[in-house]
């Protein structure tokens, strides 16, 4: 007999061989699409990891997407053909070039006052190491503050959501470094030793694949391990796991940026396959959409919500192809969502595990104990 | 410089009025309503409607709006937020859900869009509400040039805070409903009727917020989004003033409307709305219960 672990490891499995089959049957357009459902699928495991295992409901998770995206589009629009066809030998942003000043120095050093900021972002893994590191970084002095004054809850929630906003708008002012509203467009192809990740190739797809499947069993190992348990007991009971001596705000802060840092990371894998980054990253809609995603495929489940995400793509792009459904798949996708938020509160992992217990004990189940769904800002105040 | 104080002070209370509804909501029965927006929303289009088919104006689409949303409040309580008390980011959650099915049912005109039949005044365009005229131009007021819809809006803030204030802290129900803010169980065991109150708490908040809707459809165009980044905006308001107190999201809301007024008078428009954001993170950081919670909880 099988042991509920091993049917878990069995099913991680399963999804990774699935995923990386698929180029098989699927035509490089349709291998695109999917690559950026599975950037969204990593969306999901960062949810998971903070809402359904730390219980943070972060609902700025787009700002940590949004920086991965932003830090690597700079450095590929650097690399950009329109960057390179100004007519200097050092390659300038082409927005930058339709707003400077007349007279004003087409260089990148000069062209306007913040334009410097560029400079380091010609090399390629400048792009690729502060796409890293600025989210963590975000993270964890935003994680250090709040988690230190023992904010929890809603007010976590309402934090994180305005800051992602605030940053969206300084984001949109700042046009002449960013291109506001427009984002970065036309962008390079992503290198790697001297291969050009062309989004439509079938290497490119097996990145995204392959980065997936790293980050869904780093993350799954990472809650098994020591930290990974004391943080649920955290999140079950926050005042006990601080009476027994835990150092909650670090635990906390850690497996805060650790999901930044994934999000980040999906943040830059969706630059590479979409050729583009735009301040809608950082719309409230997109970061309360990744909740949806990770709720429907279940919160508490590191590969439930990763499969939430891309299952709920998928539909909505196969839907979407017939026209005037579109608008109808956006209302279904509310019902779906309200009536997942009332009667199944642990989304398709929880159908997934109800029946993997029936089929354990073979015999007539008893219903699983429910996961804890009540947040610790509904509890009294300390 | 009493214009820009002005034009903060009518900001203020078009961020009061949708945070008026949420406060009561929010506060009294701890649901995050993000379909708060969708109810402005609603109100809003009421006004577009009634306009469109009997030829009213906006002071009998107030009434109108507030009968309406409070109908669909009640109808939403009943049905979703009901099941979902002591789950506070579960209401979040589902009433983003219902957000998005309102929008969606205004914008298909309920869906009959399908079958050819269009409603005037719905679907997904921009609609527009005319005012009338004595509510147009400006007048002078202490040497500044006070426009008059914005006068108007501040006015109606103003009597309908006055009024939330009195039927919480003067009527028999609201008694029982700041008893339920205090303490559910302890209120029930007191003989107060919980459900019931909370139904009719959850509607009189909705209804608040179709009344904000009728106000904006007077300067904003209308449309099946509007609603989102009110909501956001409203609780902005409600977490900065404390929870559960109507004081604090009057205040509050003054507060960020004439910090919003004056640095968009200095700058421009986005980095006004970002500086506010800035001011409530830096609040909620520093004062987590708002800036006048209720104590002794």
């Amino acid at each position: 007999m099988m042991s509920k672990r091993r049917i878990d490891w069995a099913i991680y499995a399963a999804f990774i061989v699935l995923i990386m089959l698929v180029p098989l049957i699927m035509d490089s357009f349709w291998l695109n699409r999917l690559a950026k459902y599975l950037v969204f699928g990593m969306l999901g495991i960062a949810v998971a990891l903070s809402w359904g295992y730390a219980g943070i409901l972060n609902l700025g998770q787009g700002l940590f997407f949004g920086a991965g995206a932003y830090m690597l589009a700079m450095s590929l629009k650097l690399a950009s053909s329109t960057s390179l066809q100004q007519g200097s030998d050092k390659p300038v942003p082409d927005f930058m070039l339709w707003n400077a000043e007349p007279g004003a120095k087409t260089e990148l050093c000069c062209i306007n006052k913040a334009s410097f900021l560029w400079l380091p972002f010609q090399s390629q893994w400048f792009g690729v190491a502060m796409g890293l590191i600025l989210p963590v970084a975000i993270a964890f002095v935003l994680g250090s503050i709040v988690f230190r004054k023992r904010i929890a809850g809603v007010f976590v929630s309402i934090i994180t959501l305005a800051l992602v906003l605030l940053v969206r708008l300084v984001m949109i002012d700042a046009q002449p470094v960013t291109n506001g509203f427009n984002g970065l467009t036309d962008l390079g192809w992503f290198k790697l030793g001297g291969f050009e990740f062309d989004p439509y190739v079938v290497p490119t797809y097996y990145l995204i694949a392959v980065s997936l499947s790293v980050v869904l069993i780093a993350a799954r190992l990472l809650v098994e391990t020591r930290a990974g348990v004391i943080l649920q007991a955290i999140r079950d009971d926050q005042n006990r796991a601080r009476y027994l001596g835990f150092d909650v705000p670090a635990y906390q802060t850690f497996f805060f940026a650790v999901s930044a840092l994934i999000a980040g990371f999906a943040g830059m894998l969706y630059v590479i396959v979409s050729e583009f980054a735009s301040p809608t990253f950082m719309d409230l809609s997109f970061s309360i959409t990744m909740v949806v995603w990770a709720a429907v495929g279940g919160r508490a489940s590191i590969l439930g919500a990763c499969i939430g995400a891309i299952l709920i793509n998928m539909i909505s792009a196969t839907v979407s192809e017939t026209e005037g459904f579109a608008e109808a798949w956006k209302a279904i996708i509310g019902l779906i969502f309200v009536l997942v938020v009332l009667y199944m509160p642990r989304g398709i992992a929880g159908l997934a595990h109800d029946l993997i217990d029936r089929f354990i004990t073979r015999r007539p189940s008893t219903p699983a104990p429910a996961v804890r769904v009540n947040d610790p800002s509904s509890q009294p105040a300390e | 410089m009493l214009e820009v104080l002005f034009i903060g002070l009518s900001l203020g209370s078009i961020l009061l009025l949708v945070a008026l509804g949420l406060a009561i909501t929010y506060g009294a029965m701890g649901v995050i309503n993000m379909a708060h927006g969708e109810m402005v929303m609603v109100g809003a289009y009421v006004t577009v409607l009634s306009g469109l088919w009997f030829g009213t104006d906006i002071f009998i689409a107030i009434p109108l709006a507030f009968i309406v949303t409070a109908l669909l409040g009640l109808l939403i309580e009943r049905v979703v937020v009901r099941k979902l008390y002591g789950r506070l980011l579960d209401t979040l959650l589902a009433t983003w859900g219902i957000a998005i099915l309102i929008q969606q049912a205004v914008r298909l005109e309920f869906g009959l869009s399908f079958l050819g039949i269009h409603i005037q005044g719905l679907g997904p365009g921009l609609q527009n509400v005319s005012v009338p005229d004595i509510l147009q131009g400006t007048f002078r007021f202490a040497g500044a040039d006070i426009n008059r819809y914005r006068a108007f809006i501040i006015l109606v803030t103003a009597m309908l805070a006055i009024a939330t204030w009195f039927v919480i802290y003067r009527t028999v129900a609201g008694t029982q409903v700041r008893a339920i803010i205090r303490n559910p169980k302890m209120a029930a065991a007191c003989g107060i009727d919980v459900t019931r109150v909370n139904a009719l708490t959850f509607a009189f908040g909705s209804g608040l917020a179709g009344v904000a809707g009728v106000m904006m459809s007077g300067f904003k165009t209308v449309f099946p989004d509007m609603g989102t980044s009110m909501v956001v905006d409203g609780f902005l308001v409600v977490v900065m003033g404390g929870v559960g107190s109507l004081l604090g999201s009057v205040l509050s809301a003054g507060i960020l409307g004439e910090i919003n007024g004056l640095v968009a008078a200095a700058t421009n428009d986005i980095l006004a709305r970002a500086v506010v954001f800035g001011v409530v993170i830096a609040i909620i950081v520093l004062k987590p219960k708002g800036l006048f919670a209720l104590k002794g909880r």
